[in-house]
């Protein structure tokens, strides 16, 4: 009976639109949140989307006329190190080795082939895809190899085609292996297996210690066992400053990257804007939602001052009024957040293909701000449908 | 519970109300708990401004008026929709129905939040008033006699120290006008309450231990 005299039936279309308004805000705050934690995750999460370019830049000194012929000018001192240190966008700085011994790799069968090979090495906290069986120990004759997935396109797309060879897939080429000489005589013989394809660094990479024990044992000296190059990670290489500092030393880097950085930089300020946007079409809808909520209480002033003339408390009908609304409310904002998961997982399959990896369900700035806006909803909604009752 | 008056002036008959002397407003005296008060008022005197006052539906008076100690003026809507429940009820002169409920819907609407009188008591009730063929008709279409006499049942449907009626009888016959006392003096009775009848004519329908000019 209350029912029938508080909410009437006439507005089942203004119901329908402060719903779908309400419906919408939500749906677009969830949705922008999403968007804007899916992005970081791809950029700074845990998983392995090193390729988004991100954080991590490789460095060298420029090789110009005037240095080229002087090995010490194109290397890494210490104060260079700690000078890139001090930059404020420079969080990591890791040195990148490479072997100053003789390495001869041979490969035998249909690709056969034998080389000269440089290797390199780096902390292992800077490979973007580091493999289990990564590492090395004095004695081992099992050498793993990490090349840079650049190496494998340039291979597959370039040289075995012009060479009429088969073109060979990341899991194939873990099967080769190599023989490796080492040292000065070459009597040092490694079986070495391509253990893993590295987005960040542009090299052959095997384990430090490696490096450090055939450097010792078959180097030549401190100058030479300086770092050539070096690995940053920075906050955000986009930075006007970081630039200007890679610029003022005559750093070479991945310029690719820092125009990622600046790609990632807007599309951070267009995430930004349409969480704005989202946040004011939440209102929009919240506000509809009141003013219909308010509009179905005058619509029923003259029933609501009779039951309270008739001994009806403002909290009773206070109560009766929170208890229809607030599960229209709740229904809403669990249809959001099911359209949010539903876009979540159709955005992590669509990125699949590009080989990154994105959660199957929304992170927890979806669910806290699913949190937050509810209830923010629910005191927005119960204080105004108590105060259209009491201003009764 | 006791009603006390304390000097009320009705802003509205300010004029009117300081010209004569008046048993209720002005004054200052107190009424127990099982008294059945008379208030003789004729038309334009204040009649329904008293019973509004009394109930709390008015508050443009000077002076106080308290039901046990409490005061009205300033009272908290739940204690006063409390008060409303389980202490003081009303037949309105203009009765007061929903006009989009049935004669049965409008008495449930009022025996579901006091939950003190079966449905059986309240169907017999309005059997007793002559309403039984009227039970599914809406309080719209209803004619203003049938009206009332909903409304008489409607506010028995309480417990209640006080019993406030405003012309309760205006709209009905002669027969009916008894059975409805009945039923009334019957009820309040049961709850050892009191009652302020107000009317324009003097009239016996309850033994009244006052009567009064307002």
């Amino acid at each position: 009976m209350l029912k029938a005299l508080l909410l009437r039936s006439k507005g089942k279309s203004r119901l329908w639109a402060a719903l779908v308004a309400l419906c919408v805000g939500t749906t677009l705050l969830l949705l922008s949140v999403m968007i804007w934690w899916n992005f970081r995750e791809l950029l700074f999460g845990k998983s392995q989307n090193d390729t988004l370019g991100s954080t991590f830049l490789v460095i060298g000194k420029r090789v110009t006329e005037q240095n080229m012929g002087n090995p010490t000018a194109t290397v890494f001192n210490q104060q260079d190190i700690d000078s890139l240190k001090q930059v404020p966008q420079v969080e990591e700085v890791g040195v990148l080795i490479s072997n100053h011994f003789r390495v001869y790799a041979a490969l035998s069968g249909k690709l056969g082939f034998a080389t000269d090979l440089f290797l390199e090495s780096v902390p292992d906290k800077f490979i973007d895809k580091k493999p289990a069986s990564w590492g090395w120990q004095p004695g081992s004759t099992d050498l793993p190899i990490i090349i840079s997935s650049q190496f494998l396109d340039l291979y597959n797309y370039g040289f075995a085609p012009s060479q009429g060879l088969p073109q060979l897939s990341e899991k194939s080429i873990q099967n080769i292996a190599l023989d490796l000489k080492v040292g000065g005589d070459a009597n040092e013989h490694y079986t070495a297996h391509i253990v893993g394809f590295s987005d960040r660094i542009s090299s052959v990479l095997v384990p430090e210690t490696f490096i450090k024990y055939g450097n010792e044992k078959y180097g030549k000296g401190t100058v030479e066992a300086a770092p050539s190059r070096l690995i940053i990670k920075a906050k955000d290489p986009s930075d006007t400053k970081f630039g200007a500092y890679i610029e003022r030393h005559d750093y070479t880097t991945n310029s690719q990257n820092l125009r990622w950085s600046k790609i990632r930089a807007i599309v951070e300020v267009v995430t930004s804007a349409t969480g704005v946007l989202a946040l004011l079409l939440m209102g929009i809808g919240t506000l509809v939602f009141i003013l219909f909520i308010e509009l179905t209480i005058a619509r029923a002033q003259n029933s609501l001052t009779l039951l309270q003339q008739i001994g009806y408390g403002p909290h009773y009908l206070s109560k009766f009024m929170v208890q229809r609304f607030m599960p229209l409310v709740l229904g809403t904002v669990i249809f959001s957040m099911a359209i949010t998961i539903i876009a979540q997982v159709v955005a992590a399959e669509a990125v699949k293909s590009q080989g990154l990896v994105l959660p199957l369900i929304p992170g927890w700035p979806v669910w806290a701000a699913l949190v937050i806006s509810t209830s923010i909803l629910a005191v927005l909604v119960t204080r105004s449908i108590s105060g259209a009752i009491r201003k009764d | 519970m006791q009603l006390s008056l304390q000097g009320v002036i009705p802003v509205p008959l300010r004029e009117k109300v300081e010209a004569y002397q008046s048993g209720m407003w002005k004054t200052t005296r107190s009424f127990n708990k099982g008294e059945y008060l008379f208030i003789q008022a004729p038309s334009g005197t204040g009649k329904t401004t008293l019973i509004h006052t009394l109930y709390g539906l008015r508050k443009d008076y000077e002076g106080n008026v308290m039901w046990g100690g409490q005061g009205l003026k300033n009272i908290d809507n739940e204690l006063l929709a409390k008060l409303r429940t389980k202490n003081i009820s009303v037949i309105f002169q203009d009765m007061r129905l929903f006009p989009e409920l049935t004669a049965w819907e409008n008495i449930e609407i009022k025996r579901r939040l006091t939950n003190t009188v079966s449905i059986e008591q309240a169907t017999m009730w309005l059997e007793r008033l002559g309403l039984k063929d009227k039970m599914n008709s809406l309080g719209s279409t209803m004619s203003y006699g049938e009206q009332q006499r909903v409304a008489i049942v409607r506010a028995l449907l309480q417990p209640f120290e006080w019993l406030l009626m405003d012309e309760p009888f205006s709209h009905l016959d002669i027969a009916n006008t008894q059975k409805a006392i009945d039923l009334i003096a019957e009820v309040v009775a049961q709850h050892n309450a009191g009652m302020i009848l107000a009317d324009l004519d003097e009239n016996n329908y309850f033994p009244y231990t006052q009567k009064i000019i307002l």
